[in-house]
């Protein structure tokens, strides 16, 4: 990676790299890419002061799209690994992404965790409600009934799981959800979600115009939440259960103190000389 | 109140008028980088060219301000009357399989939506000064809609039917 960081306000293109991205003409993920980026620009943030960290899917290539500091790691696992970044460098702004699959199947029980510990991360969950690597199976957030997945030719007959909810009742303290046909609208949630000193969730609405080309009408049924955020869970809660799905907007915002291992002084927790401390008897 | 009306200094009307090129050349680059990598070299041709294009006019704009300080504008702070720039091509649109007539129309669309833009400041906004360059801009736009219905009559017309993929990335294996 470059290190040098512009004189001049950084712009958007700065915090992609040369690498161009596979995504199919038409997907989402490109808007989530250039949400990031123009969050980025706007923080006026530093390259070398950031890290996207990435599990495996379609969306978690977005690590390599950009100029930051990046690891694709293992399926599910993204969160994991960025909280050992942020306990050992507390000092990094620390990005997550992945989709529904990887964030809420695989790598389920490390996002309730997540939310329960409170890091200071921001996670943006790419969710087009389906396995796009692996050619259309239903996920987690895959309707009961949708019967276009060659596993499941009948429908899954599951429930799909509520990403927000999941996020509320597990503890997590911004919770927000966003739109890619709206690039703009997701880069200030992101810029709130940067911002926010605790973990922050964002569901990213990001359509697959391969495997479910029926949410390329989404853009026609997203909405705004009214009002914008709330400290209640319980309203929180409220509303989330009374939306379909498809209303965005900062839902939950919460000062419990965010979890810093360490003391949070912004020393490394994870130097040689904290755990030696720690484990000397 | 619309947009067009809270034009009412030239140097925010510039600001809005870089941000939409902009905007609209790093969408045709997306879109050129993503048609490379599918395999559809004609039509990411046609896009790369048609950033140059915008990237062009985006720094005859910034020529045009004379090097004053244009106001920084948070993205969401725009207030588009569509999601994105009026300019900047809908990721929504796109296929894998289009033609170069098909992303000539696309861009036809783009240019149409940037001079409507412009035509609207250039009767409502309040300033004498931002009218008459806005009604110049939306004479561009103008001009460049011309220019792309003449290389769309230069290209191959094969309309909206479905061309063979032997391999689609959504073939059960």
């Amino acid at each position: 990676m470059d290190k040098t960081t512009p004189t001049q306000a950084p712009t958007p293109r700065d915090y992609k790299s040369d690498i161009k991205p596979i995504w199919c003409p038409g997907c989402g993920d490109v808007a989530v890419l250039n949400a990031i980026t123009k969050a980025l620009a706007f923080l006026e943030m530093p390259r070398e002061q950031a890290a996207l960290i990435t599990g495996i899917g379609c969306s978690s290539r977005i690590a390599a799209y950009t100029s930051l500091y990046g690891f694709h790691g293992l399926h599910g696992r993204a969160l994991a690994l960025a909280a050992g970044l942020k306990a050992a460098r507390q000092d990094l702004t620390v990005l997550v992404a992945g989709g529904d699959g990887d964030g809420l199947s695989i790598g389920g029980n490390h996002f309730i965790h997540a939310c329960r510990r409170n890091m200071d991360l921001t996670y943006v969950l790419m969710d087009n409600e389906v396995y796009g690597m692996t050619k259309g199976q239903a996920s987690p957030t895959t309707a009961a009934d949708w019967t276009h997945g060659k596993l499941t030719p009948g429908g899954s007959g599951i429930r799909p799981l509520p990403p927000a909810s999941l996020a509320l009742t597990a503890g997590a303290t911004f919770i927000a959800r966003g739109f890619t046909g709206d690039p703009n609208g997701l880069a200030r949630i992101l810029v709130e979600a940067i911002q926010h000193p605790g973990f922050a969730f964002v569901q990213a609405l990001s359509p697959c115009p391969t495997f479910r080309p029926e949410q390329m009408e989404w853009k026609r049924h997203v909405r705004g939440f009214e009002p914008e955020a709330t400290s209640d869970p319980l309203e929180a809660a409220r509303r989330i259960q009374a939306d379909d799905g498809m209303s965005t907007g900062i839902i939950y915002r919460s000062d419990y103190p965010a979890f810093r291992p360490g003391g949070g002084d912004g020393a490394a927790a994870g130097s040689l000389e904290s755990m030696e401390s720690e484990l000397r008897i | 109140m619309k947009l067009s009306a809270q034009m009412t200094d030239l140097d925010t009307f510039l600001a809005y008028s870089v941000a939409l090129e902009e905007e609209a050349a790093e969408r045709h680059d997306e879109l050129a980088d993503m048609m490379e990598v599918h395999n559809n070299p004609e039509v990411a041709e046609t896009f790369r060219k048609l950033a140059r294009y915008s990237r062009l006019h985006a720094r005859e704009i910034r020529d045009r301000s004379q090097g004053a300080e244009l106001p920084k504008i948070a993205p969401w702070d725009f207030g588009w009357e569509t999601m994105e720039g009026p300019e900047t091509a809908d990721i929504g649109d796109m296929n894998y399989l289009m033609n170069t007539a098909q992303a000539l129309h696309v861009a036809m669309g783009n240019e149409q939506r940037a001079h409507d833009f412009y035509s609207a400041i250039s009767t409502e906004s309040p300033d004498p000064e931002v009218r008459a360059v806005a009604a110049e801009f939306a004479d561009e736009e103008q001009e460049h809609l011309a220019l792309l219905e003449q290389w769309l009559s230069r290209v191959p017309q094969e309309g909206n039917e479905t061309v063979f993929d032997p391999d689609p990335p959504n073939m059960p294996e």
